[in-house]
């Protein structure tokens, strides 16, 4: 039963007429479920402490934040006429953004019957649920009396007499958001479920196994289970993969339904939905290379898998920058006055630095993509998805701010600046990320074993039938 | 293990096996024997053992479906019934049932609903969460979510019995055959778990049991505020004092160099088409004067004319007294008439006509439907309105306050351009009676000879009508 490549640890180079093998080395099944269940049953190791340290820190800073902001009021942000929406919002964009990429390895690639997203659906499921809890923070906070946030739900009030404004795209992003989240939690957790009885079975301690059998629901392997557990989770895919593409269209919808030039396109919800793939991709190769090969995944998660999301990233990259373009022609060709001034503007303005970021972390930086050597080569894959991310930041930022600050009123016009509390919101916000993401690695099943293994079983079979 | 099995309730039989080929033959192999009530334990989804063991396929998407039917009616009727029925928002004209508005959360509910359709349904058709099986007693099957395949049969099944299960089984490569017997594990819950959960129940109350009595309790006391609401503005009526400022006045001065609305605007006469000086000097009382002032359009208006449907321009009767202003006050240039016209052109032809006939596209409308309430517009060439009779100044001031059905226009036209159409509607009224003097020399020959032509045609018109009559004549 050995697959050993002749090749060792790169598969990446195209054999024709056979598929590329997607799990590495003289790999069993249960070679499979050790690797994996290794992460979680080791005690975690210095590097992971540290990290973890850091991130809870930080995270405690955005609830320290988040209180001093709710007791003082929203005037601690540095939004002001004109700019009502400053980072809050952009930190919202941008954290939804990141999320899509989970959903669209795990739904559309498995639609698409893309058995390469086997090794990374999980952590990237997982990298979706903590960024909408991320972005779902903002938009809770931002509403000045954050204590009567509640109101936007369409309860019956006694108070109120009064019903919500389901014509507002701000009441649809509560909707389109919690949809997203909580979909996107029922689709992670029932793939982890057959792994979690995997780590119940395992467990040597008693608690361990209470904990973990809980969550496993006294999942058993049978074949009826499987059987119902597969369709489920082919509808689940086909309802999260329509899901995806909305969420980002709603939240396009905040900027494109208004009148504000600069938002007021139609080409907002495709290119929205363009980039926010393209920074989840860049956010999970930023996550996944070092934890592969801190927790040893490297036969598991492979070089290919790598290489195929950087292609994902060059390809939505390029759409970015095609939307960057399409624009200016618009803006040009539609002949709006103050349309045509808010984008040289944006390119020109004050903001012109945020804009020259956005378009060479954005645009140019994935090109380098076109070449294998950047594919291939983890740091460099790291570094270029760390300008990605920085970029789509700055893509939300320019989107919001130069619009915002100069509309159609020169009297109105205004420089935004950022306080000290919208600084520590943003990396707390990371820390909120990088503390669920580090207490994921810990507790639960990183990778699917379930699918590895049926992906391996495959192999074996491509195999057998070679010989 | 055999010693227990004597005593126990057995359940059915199990195999192991190493690799998915031996487990799907080995499943071939008791279905065609004439087992149904088999099951399969393998650590993935292994395809093709649907049909090697029989399994019919799940009725599960019906369940999705129907929960999207049902997530997408509750949210129609929700949007529906509380935006466009129950509490109607004015919001700029759209309408209050707006389908196209409400797909977003439409599409979002249906998704959720199909959503918990398929995931809750899935695990109601599996029979799960069920934390006690006794196929888990056998410690072998942990390794079915690892590495190993097992293959059940029920001894439910009609054609079981237990000898034979395992002798079938034994025959298909198997690595282990066990029995499932009873599980005799303890199937209470603990009950320091049962303890747990009745105090963190208990504990959950409080909050909101504070709250319940907070909400109705009566006290002199002065509530508790956690989050101020601006409950405790410091604003202040007009004429209150306040600790805010020095002078202890709410009411604050203006700012100096301030300049309060229209106090820009001092040349009373070019505003209102009167002479103010004139009118200071009737000896009328105080009241008339402040009417004239603001005049209310039908102040001028005379009850016979009123009842007169005829729409004439109020006439110079003895009644008006008012010092108008008899010359336009702007100095009159071409542009200036041509300015006069565009405005006239978009404020006053739509019922006055483009050439002030009073025939415009509103009158002609009003005709049509026979507008029972309609007084048809002024022409503009009645003698009337010409400038001996009705002055500049009244003229103004009838474009700027209105009469009868037409309103006030100095809310959308400026000063200067009413005076601007006064000037052109003076430069429409003597286009009517002008010689050819007034025609530049230039353009006198052009005017002749189409004067000329127009006659010859209508003559030869006139003749045509004639002959025809005559022919009619004869023929009758």
């Amino acid at each position: 039963m050995s697959l050993a490549i002749p090749n060792g640890l790169d598969n990446t180079k195209e054999r024709p007429g056979q598929r590329a093998p997607l799990v590495l080395g003289d790999t069993t099944y249960h070679d499979i479920t050790e690797t994996v269940c290794r992460v979680a049953e080791r005690p975690p190791g210095a590097n992971w402490f540290a990290g973890f340290l850091v991130a809870f820190a930080l995270m405690n800073l955005l609830g320290v934040c988040i209180a001093y902001l709710i007791y003082t009021g929203v005037g601690v942000w540095g939004n002001a006429a004109p700019v009502f929406w400053g980072w809050p919002i952009v930190n919202f964009v941008f954290w939804v953004g990141i999320g899509h990429a989970g959903t669209l390895i795990s739904a559309i690639l498995f639609l698409f019957r893309q058995e390469w997203r086997t090794s990374i659906n999980r952590a990237a499921e997982a990298m979706t649920i903590f960024a909408v809890a991320c972005a779902g923070t903002f938009p809770g906070i931002h509403v000045g009396r954050a204590w009567l946030a509640f109101w936007l739900a369409p309860y019956p009030s006694l108070n109120l007499w009064m019903w919500p404004q389901f014509r507002s795209p701000l009441l649809w992003d509560v909707f389109a958001v919690s949809t997203y989240g909580t979909v996107s939690l029922l689709f992670w957790y029932m793939g982890m479920v057959p792994d979690l009885a995997t780590f119940r079975d395992r467990s040597k301690n008693k608690w361990r196994r209470m904990a973990y059998g809980i969550l496993a629901l006294g999942w058993s392997g049978s074949s009826r289970h499987w059987m119902r557990y597969e369709k489920a989770y082919a509808l689940l895919a086909a309802f999260a993969a329509p899901l995806v593409l909305s969420v980002h269209t709603i939240v396009s919808f905040d900027f494109a339904v208004s009148q504000v030039p600069g938002w007021h396109t139609t080409i907002f919800p495709p290119y929205f939905v363009a980039g926010a793939i393209f920074s989840g991709f860049a956010m999970v190769l930023t996550l996944m290379v070092p934890a592969r090969s801190m927790l040893g995944l490297e036969k598991l998660i492979t070089i290919r898998h790598l290489e195929n999301m950087c292609k994902i990233i060059l390809a939505t990259g390029s759409i970015v920058g095609l939307a960057y373009g399409t624009e200016f022609f618009i803006a040009w060709y539609g002949q709006v006055p103050e349309e045509q001034f808010a984008f040289l503007n944006r390119a020109l303005g004050p903001y012109w630095w945020a804009y020259l970021t956005m378009v060479s972390c954005n645009v140019l930086s994935p090109q380098l993509f076109w070449f294998k050597k950047f594919r291939t080569t983890p740091v460099l894959i790291v570094i270029v998805c760390i300008f990605v991310n920085i970029g789509m930041w700055f893509e939300r930022f320019v989107i919001v701010v130069t619009s915002l600050s100069r509309d159609y009123l020169p009297s109105a016009w205004s420089y935004f600046s950022p306080t000290w509390v919208d600084w520590a919101m943003l990396i707390g916000s990371f820390g909120l990320f990088f503390t669920l993401f580090l207490l994921f690695c810990k507790l639960m099943p990183v990778i699917n074993m379930a699918e590895t293994k049926a992906t391996l079983a495959k192999q074996y079979h491509m195999a057998h039938e070679q010989e | 293990m055999s010693d227990d099995n004597n005593t126990k309730k057995v359940h059915g039989t199990v195999a192991e096996y190493t690799s998915v080929d031996t487990l799907l033959d080995a499943c071939r192999r008791i279905r065609d024997a004439g087992y149904t009530k088999t099951d399969a334990f393998t650590p993935f989804p292994v395809h093709g053992i649907d049909a090697a063991l029989g399994i019919k396929p799940t009725k599960l998407p019906w369940i999705a479906l129907a929960g999207g039917l049902t997530g997408l009616t509750i949210a129609l009727m929700m949007q529906i019934w509380m935006n466009g029925i129950n509490y109607p928002y004015i919001i700029s004209g759209k309408p209050y049932i707006s389908l196209p508005a409400f797909m977003p959360v439409a599409f979002e509910l249906t998704i959720l609903l199909a959503s918990f359709g398929t995931f809750f349904g899935m695990w109601a058709l599996n029979g799960l969460p069920k934390f006690s099986n006794p196929i888990f007693t056998d410690p072998r099957f942990d390794r079915a979510t690892d590495d190993r395949f097992f293959l059940y049969i029920d001894a439910k099944d009609q054609s079981y019995d237990q000898a034979g299960a395992e002798k079938l089984l034994a025959d298909t490569g198997t690595e282990y055959i066990n029995t499932v017997v009873e599980d005799d594990s303890p199937t209470q819950i603990p009950k320091f778990l049962i303890t747990t959960l009745i105090t963190v129940i208990a504990l959950s109350f409080i909050p909101a049991l504070i709250l319940a009595r907070m909400r109705v309790t009566t006290s002199s006391k002065p509530r508790f505020h956690i989050f101020p609401d601006m409950d405790f503005s410091p604003a202040r009526d007009a004429q209150q004092t306040t600790t805010l400022f020095a002078d202890n006045r709410a009411m604050r001065p203006d700012v100096p160099g301030t300049i309060a609305r229209g106090d820009m605007e001092d040349d009373l006469d070019f505003l209102t088409g009167i002479k103010m000086e004139s009118l200071a000097l009737q000896q009328i009382n105080k009241e008339r004067q402040l009417v004239a002032l603001y005049p209310q359009g039908e102040d001028e208006e005379k009850p016979s004319e009123a009842a007169a449907e005829q729409g004439d321009g109020p006439e110079k009767s003895v009644m008006d007294t008012t010092p108008w202003v008899e010359t336009n006050p702007v100095e009159l240039t071409s542009q200036f008439v041509r300015q006069g016209q565009a405005q006239f052109n978009i404020y006053c032809s739509t019922c006055h006509g483009r050439d002030g006939r009073g025939n415009g596209l509103v009158h002609q409308r009003a005709q049509q439907i026979m507008a029972s309430s309609w007084i048809p517009p002024a022409s503009m060439h009645q003698d009337t309105l010409y400038s001996d009779q009705y002055p500049d100044g009244k003229l103004f001031n009838t474009i700027s306050n209105g009469i009868r059905k037409m309103p006030g226009y100095a809310g959308q036209i400026k000063v200067r351009d009413r005076w601007a159409i006064v000037a052109y509607v003076r430069a429409l009224q003597q286009s009517q009676n002008a010689s050819l003097d007034f025609v530049p020399d230039s353009q006198q020959e052009t005017i002749k000879t189409r004067k000329a032509e127009v006659e010859k045609m209508l003559k030869e018109q006139a003749e045509a009508e004639k002959k025809k009559e005559q022919e009619r004549a004869t023929k009758a």
